[in-house]
């Protein structure tokens, strides 16, 4: 059959989105991909079709439990029976289930800790894979904020006599982390699919503040925008406490307005989803917990109340907005001295020379060094790489190394300051850090080269959906009967 | 609703026992000491209410009252309630909680019930993508397996189950405004559900209370659920059968097939103490559990009388004022309770 008509079979869709067939047809080929789409331009299914074609199991390692739920259910919502997420989910029985028939699934996906245990590659070592997918590549790199180390001993495991084609996918990296992912993953010359980072119907706002004045006005100025303009639109800020100083705010002026942040639970995190994309809400204001998995297309705006701590995060955080393709408008409020603060959290969660310290007299004392992360001296992300790192090199190596990291960090967040106090287009700038040249200006491109705001920023209507609470035999009815 | 509940607490507990007693309480901790208090100052209702609470927020509400001076506490962590204090814990209104029966298990209730309703909502509209509400694999299995049985797809179970539940609720005697609550916990085809921090600000209350006033909505609902079928069986497993922690039960066991304590110590390499822990705990919660094989009748007799006379159930007290009785002895008597 086709692909185009595989593509109707299992999915309904009926076109290849930009990127979707060529490179479906590399790995067919048997070739190694290396695929970076923005968010939401379908990555997945690039092995979600192939697996259809392969007639073998396809292997997804996924580093995110939240995300993988996500996609088994995404193939379950398509009909597709044949799926599993072997995990750290399944009961011991369950597990063992899953391994014996492991091979009659058409899609598996696993976490890296999983696919390092012992019996998990002895029953794959039996098996004929017909591709192995690495889903968000780039937490391979060390450089990266979501560095996994179990990630980097895939690297290892991948690089096994006879496998079959490995499809890398992530939605932004810059060079560096590229080139890191293809020596990881010792991929053999992949083909590499790079879809243009740019987003001509994002307009690319900037607002400058003065240092002194900082807080007050900068604050004024979001929440005078945020209550004269329309939305739907996110506001980043840095800190959980800032994300409710601001809702509340917004709040009391009468705006439909949630916080989001880790903070919160599952369920509530999901209420507020949801209510976003009902239009029941007008701004979300959130740390950069928000986004992942959202898919709205009609944000219009998405400010920054500070700069973030690198381009990366500004690309993927902005890219949010105006997936419909109407125009959208992105703006970053900056005020000098913005990036000391953005210092302290890139930086905030790193391990530090302490933690070294503190890991090593545990283990001298028999102690398990994980019991830092259980009194809560070090966060999760810092504790993995530490631990990681000790079990490979010297503490002096190790130490050298967390050096670097904040070296790294913090030119990072340089690299972003750079694009923000620029004199030159700043989208031409963003497309440079990636590497990549702009084909074609908007008219509406950026503060420098001088955009509208107004078109964008429409009236805010006076009440978005009416929600009001209804009684509760009122309610239950809707829920359940619908009327 | 939080002070309140913690007042009635602290009330029960007067002069008895530290602080802390009652955060371990409220955690639902599982340790012989916790459970024998529940036991010996009748507080099953407020077990395992808040197995989250961090103790910062515990701390703070007790700081608080000590500056209502509602408390006076010793820097041992003992406590007594001030004559304020106690009347304003008598002004508090009987709370229909169950702890001590569903241990937390409510929500397993709710996150079935939530999630076969947030379903059916969908499968009426004909959307057959969305995001479940419930991430738990075993509660999606669960729903699942009880969506097919009723054959959801032929429209007769949303129904069947909106009558039970319409049924069930206007009976509760719980106050119409909390029964809105916990029907805006729950979500559907464009009838998101509202936050915590959404009913709070409506309420004019706190989170915490919030929270509080669902679970015992919940408890109140589970108690009251015989005769509605479908809920009936979405509240399968919920309340607690075995009462006696796993590890009592385990003791239980070998101490029913003839084993002494210092045998059972032996086997299951725990030390005496703790075996004497759980046979105090069977002694509370096994209405047949005769406590005659460790203490006479007398002694018992001895025990209740020092303890009305002291006004106390204190073990260091006792155990002074007695004499010639062992701790064990004297916590499997005040366990059993007079008879
Ligand atoms: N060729 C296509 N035509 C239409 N919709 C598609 C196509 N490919 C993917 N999609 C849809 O686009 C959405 C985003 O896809 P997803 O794989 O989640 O994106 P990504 O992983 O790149 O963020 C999904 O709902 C998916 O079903
Ligand atoms: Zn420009």
């Amino acid at each position: 059959m086709e692909l185009e008509q595989l593509l109707v079979k299992h999915f309904g869709y009926t076109s290849f989105r930009p990127g979707q067939r060529e490179i479906i047809e590399a790995i067919l080929e048997g070739q190694d991909v290396l695929a970076l789409l923005p968010t939401g331009m379908g990555k997945s299914l690039c092995y979600q079709l192939t697996g259809y074609v392969l007639q073998k199991p396809v292997l997804v390692i996924s580093p995110l439990l939240a995300l993988m739920q996500d996609q088994v259910e995404e193939l379950k919502r398509f009909g597709e029976k044949r799926v599993v997420a072997l995990n750290s989910f399944l009961t011991a029985h369950e597990k063992r289930y899953t391994l014996h028939f492991l091979e009659q699934y058409r899609f598996i996906f696993t976490s890296p800790e999983m696919l390092l245990q012992q019996q998990v590659q002895d029953k794959l070592a039996q098996m004929e894979l017909g591709l192995i997918v690495v889903d968000e590549a780039h937490c391979i790199s060390q450089w990266g904020f979501d560095f996994r180390p179990d990630y980097l001993r895939i690297g290892q495991w991948l690089s096994m006599e006879k496998r079959p084609p490995v499809l890398a996918l992530s939605a932004t990296a810059t060079e560096k982390v590229m080139h890191d992912i293809c020596q990881t993953l010792s991929l053999n010359r992949p083909f590499e699919f790079i879809y243009s980072v740019d987003r001509p119907n994002i307009r690319l706002g900037r607002m400058m503040f003065s240092e002194k004045a900082e807080k007050a006005e900068k604050a004024q100025w979001a929440l005078q925008h945020m209550t004269t303009s329309t939305g739907p639109g996110i506001l980043y800020v840095a800190s959980r406490k800032r994300a409710e100083q601001y809702s509340q705010a917004l709040l009391q002026a009468g705006v439909h307005t949630a916080a989001y942040h880790a903070g919160y639970g599952a369920e509530d995190r999901q209420f507020i989803q949801q209510q976003f994309l009902d239009g029941e809400l007008d701004w979300i204001v959130a740390t950069n917990a928000f986004g992942m998995g959202i898919n709205k297309p009609d944000i219009r705006q998405v400010i920054h109340e500070t700069m973030p701590a690198n381009v990366a995060n500004y690309m993927q955080e902005i890219g949010r907005a105006g997936r419909d393709g109407q125009p959208a408008l992105a703006i970053l409020l900056y005020a000098d001295g913005d990036e000391e603060l953005a210092k302290f959290v890139a930086t905030n969660d790193l391990p530090t020379a302490h933690h070294v310290e503190r890991y090593q007299q545990l283990q001298q004392q028999q102690l398990l060094p994980s019991q830092m992360l259980k009194n809560g001296e070090i966060g999760e992300t810092a504790f993995r790489v530490l631990d990681y790192w000790l079990q490979q090199e010297s503490v002096e190596q190790v130490v050298q190394r967390l050096n670097e990291l904040v070296v790294e960090k913090y030119r990072a967040v340089d690299e972003m300051q750079k694009i923000i106090t620029t004199k030159a287009c700043i989208r031409t700038q963003l497309l440079h850090y990636f590497g990549q040249h702009l084909k074609k200006q908007p008219v509406q491109c950026c503060e420098i080269c001088g955009i509208q705001y107004e078109d964008v920023q429409q009236e805010r209507r006076k009440q978005v959906k009416d929600i009001a609470m209804m009684s509760w035999q009122q309610r239950l009815q809707q829920l359940l009967l619908g009327t | 609703m939080f002070h309140q509940i913690l007042l009635q607490i602290f009330q029960k507990l007067n002069h008895e026992r530290t602080i802390s007693a009652a955060y371990h309480i409220l955690r639902g901790k599982r340790s012989g000491q916790t459970i024998q208090d529940i036991g010996l100052f009748q507080l099953h209702p407020y077990f395992g209410l808040l197995p989250k609470l961090p103790r910062e927020v515990f701390d703070e509400t007790v700081a608080l009252f000590q500056q209502y001076s509602w408390l006076e506490v010793q820097a041992s962590g003992h406590y007594s309630c001030t004559k304020v204090g106690l009347q304003r814990a008598a002004q508090t209104p009987e709370f229909l909680l169950a702890g001590w029966y569903y241990r937390g298990n409510e929500h397993l209730f709710f996150g079935r019930l939530s999630l076969i309703i947030q379903s059916l909502s969908y499968h009426q509209t004909n959307t057959r993508s969305f995001t479940p509400i419930s991430k738990d694999i075993h509660i999606q299995a669960w729903v699942r397996q009880f969506l097919l049985e009723h054959h959801y797809q032929q429209g007769h179970l949303q129904k069947q189950l909106w009558a039970e539940c319409e049924q069930a609720l206007k009976e509760l005697p719980v106050c119409e405004e909390n029964k809105q609550l916990m029907v805006y916990r729950l979500s559907g085809h464009q009838l998101p559900g509202w936050t915590w921090q959404q009913l709070a600000m409506e309420r004019k209350e706190t989170v915490l209370d919030c929270q509080l006033a669902f679970i015992e909505l919940l408890h109140v609902w589970l108690n009251s659920i015989h005769g509605y079928p479908l809920l009936q069986q979405i509240a399968e497993g919920v309340r607690v059968q075995a009462l006696l922690t796993d590890s009592a039960q385990q003791t239980a066991f070998l101490y029913e097939q003839g084993y002494s304590i210092d045998q059972i110590a032996q086997i299951r390499k725990l030390k005496q103490s703790t075996i004497e822990d759980h046979i105090v705990e069977m002694a509370m919660y096994e209405p047949n559990f005769s406590i005659g094989s460790f203490v006479t009748y007398g002694e018992a007799a001895k025990v209740w009388q020092a303890s009305k006379q002291y006004q106390t159930k204190k073990l260091k007290i006792l155990y002074e004022v007695i004499g010639d009785m062992s701790y064990f002895q004297l916590k499997l008597v005040l366990a059993k309770g007079e008879v």
